[in-house]
């Protein structure tokens, strides 16, 4: 039912690649010539140190970096897209699956997207990655693009209090207004939160109390919660294609860690906010760490055993993106800025970015060891930092939405890029492209060198100027009088005028000795 | 457990039937919370529009019970001004959720922006008592203590507030404390315990190294503002400060390529262009120097600093009237201060107006208080027009003030007024040399010394923060302009009509950013 394959290609992507198909033997990956060409100029384009795969502006991808995720879903070695996408306007929920720039299945999601993960859920061949997609209340797992089990959150209990209410309800005990008034009194004080119904029932006029008790009553009341994030934890091998956990955010502010295989929930932990973004490292079974960022812009930092955070991080600003590179958590601010810390949440360092953080991911490349954070700007740029330092900038045409950086159909490093607009870019990293430090912006600021805007002096105002120098005294007669009466100008001539003794801001035009 | 694999373990067609709860006879009442991820996505990366629209359509579905949405609605309101109504959705949240400290802090910050802070104060503390540890709350009951001029309990807030958790805009806050109750050292401790606590700040390392330079510390002062520009090399305030120490030491180049930075970031900033007309005065730029003054006058036309450069700047290149009106007008606004009647005074006596000149001088003398400058130019006026009795008293003044001068601080006098004392101390017969124990040996040095000698007279009191770099840039700025006078004051010879356009301006940029490169 939520999961219908979609056998065809939507047409306008077919008919683009019956026209122009490229063929890139290096690459691996068929890609038709890009539409439109970057607004980057041909020497830049040569030693960049991006090629610029695929960009369409009109690929209808609207989601976060949550959502992407880049996994060899066959098996076969090609590294498939994987995205959740909102639809315009978060209207059609879809999970969509690209291979190179073509749409290779797209099915309708029940609800929203929140996030998207990839994991080996158990040790025997094939090896292919699941597929998890957390949306609303429940995850849905995919297995070679098969619909292969749902797993919904545990019901939360509900207030015992309420609950007995509603069961005098049921044996008409108790009328609506004294319902109505004791629920109140729960809600008041209570730890534990209303149901839905009890809310909506508060809410409702006296004379719909009755029809509403009455449709109601049988039911017993259910609170339900919602994922809000979710993120991946090795079980207990660190190799890359070991099976891994799912950790799951909730909205009432707990973290669930599920078993693999018996999706049953392996660990709880409690969290004083809703957590937002999540970074995990280590094993479940071994040792690991948990940095969750939270709505109440605060970053949780939680480690095996530990039922509640073991340090915080204060951002006094809403973290908008969470990212470890090797042993730096890196925090992206509302504020225009990045932070690194420690994972004892001490501060190591901030950079301020020339405009908001959209969104941020990690970008890994193995062969030289590099780690880096990548941070979407609203300004169209994709910076590249390892800790302070810039390393590089990516401009793109449209404000960055949401960032994945890996291995794409053959292609080991390939920046997966989607703009407001809903475009898509891939680009792929250069083989020979190095990463150093101050490749991007570095020394003065460029204004430093731009001319100053000074007002210009026209002919009339040197003439004046000689003017009033000639005849200065003269012309200043009716001004000085407003300060005192005018003076007949017995004054000696101007070769004997005294200047009066210089001193720094009296200009003396001769300085010859008074006597 | 049992139930939960139940629930769990239901393959996909039981899944299918769960999704169409419509069918039942009671409706199932939407999940309240269902799209409180998205909403937040939607807010922190600041697409209001999007947001609005999830929270439209969020609240029509839950007809208005999802405490969330309606929270970012309000903040998103208080974004955009209407403070108003973020209150009243504020409120509405702490209905809903009575329990939630949260809520409250919202509420009292909504009715902090509007202006009742007493309230403010009142709402924070019943937050306070759901949440005793919030370093925000404490630091915002300082920040409205602040603002009902309670500055003791503010500091107790704030101490709290540092003692929970610290953060930057804490220390700023109380360094702000101390500097309305007018204690620069105490607010000098508190930022230097800021950046001590967060060394890449650039606004304390930028408000350190303006206390620095109000109390005089030029070192440290140029240390901490050379920190800042740093890690920010954009920072307006920074900058104007830097480049205003400069200019006292006559890097005026240097100066100018960073005033350039500002000039494209702030373009109307009055106290910039003052410093850059000052800085081609010091270059004996005299049109460069006047056009940059006059926008800068023509942005701020009730700054006296600026009417007093052009006056200066007009005095130099001989045009006197010009001078006379911009001196006057800056009496006008300015009219405690000695300096500026001595200006007018000269400018008079170059009118032939001896009169007011006089009287001009009568008045510098009377306000002036240690610049032996004064009395000296009044002693030729004097002399010059015959009363050599007068002439002898002003000169006794003004060694007066030399004496002091030179006891309390290790200062060089300008060669062209010491040359002009003693050419004036022999003509009125004057038993001399004595004063003028320190011959000038570099003439460069002596630019310093009438700047600095100035110096502590120009203190001005600085009330906030902001006000702070303007008027401390500026009036570093105005303090070296003696400097430039200094300069001109060697030409002995009309300067050479520096009226044609000038060509070098563009000249220089290169090669002082090639200095700065160098650094």
């Amino acid at each position: 039912m939520f999961y219908t394959p979609s056998s065809e290609l939507p047409t306008h992507l077919i008919l683009r690649n019956q026209l122009r198909q490229v063929f890139f033997p290096s690459l691996g990956i068929h890609l038709p010539r890009p539409p439109q060409l970057f607004p980057s100029s041909p020497s830049s384009e040569a030693s960049s140190k991006w090629l610029d795969a695929h960009y369409d502006p009109m690929a209808n991808i609207h989601t976060f970096s949550a959502c992407l995720e880049l996994a060899d879903l066959h098996g076969d070695g090609e590294y498939k897209l994987v995205v959740g996408d909102l639809g315009p306007g978060g209207q059609q929920p879809r999970l969509k699956v690209l291979k190179g720039p073509t749409v290779l299945s797209e099915s309708p999601l029940p609800a929203l997207p929140a996030a998207a993960a990839t994991f080996l859920m158990e040790q025997h061949e094939p090896r292919t990655p699941a597929l998890a997609l957390a949306s609303g209340p429940c995850v849905y797992v995919y297995k070679n693009l098969r619909p292969y089990f749902k797993f919904s959150l545990p019901q939360l209990p509900p207030n015992p209090l309420e609950q007995d209410l509603w069961h005098q309800a049921k044996e008409d005990r108790i009328d609506p207004l004294t319902l109505k008034e004791m629920l109140e009194g729960i809600r008041e004080k209570a730890e534990v939160p209303l149901s839905a119904q009890s809310l909506r029932f508060l809410q409702l006029e006296p004379s719909e109390m009755e029809a509403f008790v009455n449709q109601h009553k049988s039911k017993s009341i259910r609170r339900q919660t919602v994922i809000t994030t979710m993120t991946t934890l090795k079980k207990n091998l660190a190799d890359e294609d070991a099976v891994s956990c799912l950790v799951l955010g909730t909205e009432n502010k707990e973290l669930l860690v599920l078993d693999p295989e018996a999706f049953t929930v392996l660990a709880k932990m409690s969290l004083p906010s809703v957590p937002v973004f999540l970074e995990v490292s280590g094993q479940f079974d071994v040792e690991f760490r948990l940095a969750a960022a939270c709505r109440n812009g605060n970053i949780y930092i939680l480690r095996r055993d530990s039922k509640r955070p073991r340090y915080c991080i204060e951002l006094s600003a809403q973290p908008v993106g969470l990212v470890r590179v090797h042993k730096v958590l890196v925090v992206g601010s509302n504020r225009d800025s990045l932070h690194g810390f420690t994972h004892k949440g001490k501060r190591l360092w901030t950079v301020q970015m020339p405009a908001a953080i959209l969104t941020m991911n990690l970008l890994e490349q193995r062969s030289r060891g590099l780690q880096a954070v990548m941070a979407g700007l609203a300004n169209g740029e994709v910076r590249i930092h390892r800790d302070k330092a810039l390393l590089s900038v990516v401009r793109t045409p449209d404000a960055v939405t949401s960032l994945c950086f890996g291995r794409y159909g053959r292609e080991d490093h390939t920046l997966i890029v989607t703009t407001r607009g809903g475009g898509l870019i891939i680009k792929i990293l250069k083989r020979t492209a190095v990463f150093v430090e101050g490749g991007g912006e570095a020394g003065p600021p460029p204004a430093q060198a731009m001319k100053l805007n000074m007002p210009r002096k026209t002919r009339l105002y040197v003439d004046q100027t000689l003017r009033e120098r000639e005849a200065g005294t003269a012309s200043s007669r009716p001004a000085s009088a407003l300060c005192a009466p005018p003076q007949p100008c017995t004054g000696p001539s101007r070769q004997t005028s005294t200047c009066c003794a210089s001193g720094p801001p009296v200009p003396t035009r001769r300085p010859s000795s008074p006597a | 457990m049992a139930e939960q694999r139940l629930v769990t373990r239901t393959q996909f067609p039981a899944s299918a039937e769960s999704l169409k709860p419509r069918l039942k006879k009671a409706p199932e009442f939407p999940i309240l919370e269902k799209q409180n991820w998205l909403i937040h996505l939607h807010y922190i990366r600041k697409d209001y529009e999007a947001c609005k629209d999830v929270i439209k359509e969020q609240l029509q579905e839950t007809q208005g019970l999802c405490e969330y949405a309606i929270y970012v609605q309000a903040l998103i309101f208080r974004l955009e001004g209407n403070i108003q109504e973020s209150l009243e959705l504020f409120q509405t949240c702490a209905v809903l959720s009575p329990q939630s400290a949260d809520n409250l802090k919202q509420v009292a910050r909504s009715l902090f922006l509007l202006g009742k802070h007493k309230a403010a104060t009142e709402v924070y503390n019943e937050a306070a008592k759901l949440n005793q540890k919030d370093w925000e709350i404490c630091h915002n009951l300082g920040v409205c203590y602040i603002y009902l001029k309670q500055l003791d309990k503010a500091q107790d807030q704030l101490h709290n507030a540092l003692h929970l958790n610290r953060h930057d805009l804490t220390y700023i806050m109380l360094g702000k404390i101390h500097l309305l109750e007018g204690d620069l050292d105490k607010a000098i401790e508190i930022y230097k315990k800021a950046v001590e606590f967060s060394p890449e700040n650039t606004e304390l390392l930028t408000t350190l190294g303006l206390l620095y330079l109000q109390l005089g510390i030029y070192q440290k002062a140029f240390e901490h503002l050379g920190n800042a520009l740093t890690y920010d090399p954009t920072n307006y305030k920074a900058i104007l400060a830097a480049g205003s120490m400069m200019q006292t030491h006559g890097d005026f180049d240097v100066a100018l390529t960073k005033y350039r930075v500002v000039a494209c970031a702030v373009p109307e900033s009055p106290p910039l262009w003052n410093n850059i007309g000052m800085c081609f005065f010091g270059k004996k730029k005299y049109v460069a120097a006047i056009s940059c003054l006059k926008r800068a006058n023509y942005l701020a036309p009730f700054d006296w600093k600026i009417l007093y450069n052009l006056g200066l700047v007009h005095l130099t290149m001989q045009q006197y009237a010009s001078a006379f009106h911009f001196l006057s007008a800056a009496i006008n606004f300015q009219p405690k201060m000695g300096e500026l009647y001595m200006l007018l005074a000269v400018a008079l006596t170059n009118l032939e107006d001896t009169e007011n000149a006089r009287r001009a001088y009568t008045e510098a003398v009377r306000l002036d208080k240690c610049n032996p400058l004064v009395n000296l130019n009044y002693a030729v006026l004097l002399y010059n027009q015959g009363e050599e009795r007068g002439a002898l008293a002003q000169y006794q003044e003004m060694e007066k003030k030399v004496n002091l001068l030179k006891d309390s601080s290790s200062l060089e006098f300008d060669p062209e007024m010491v040359e002009m004392a003693q050419k004036l101390g022999a003509a009125l017969q004057v038993g001399e040399a004595l004063v003028w124990t320190k011959p000038v040996k570099d003439p460069k040095s002596k630019q310093r010394t009438t700047s600095t000698s100035k110096a502590a007279s120009f203190q001005q009191p600085l009330g906030s923060n902001q006000a702070l770099g303007q008027a401390m840039s500026s009036a570093a700025a105005y303090r070296k302009l003696p400097s430039g006078a200094g300069g001109t004051s060697q030409l002995t010879r009309p300067p050479s009509l520096p009226l044609e356009p000038e060509p070098t301006v563009e000249a220089q940029p290169t090669e002082a950013s090639a200095q700065i490169r160098e650094k």
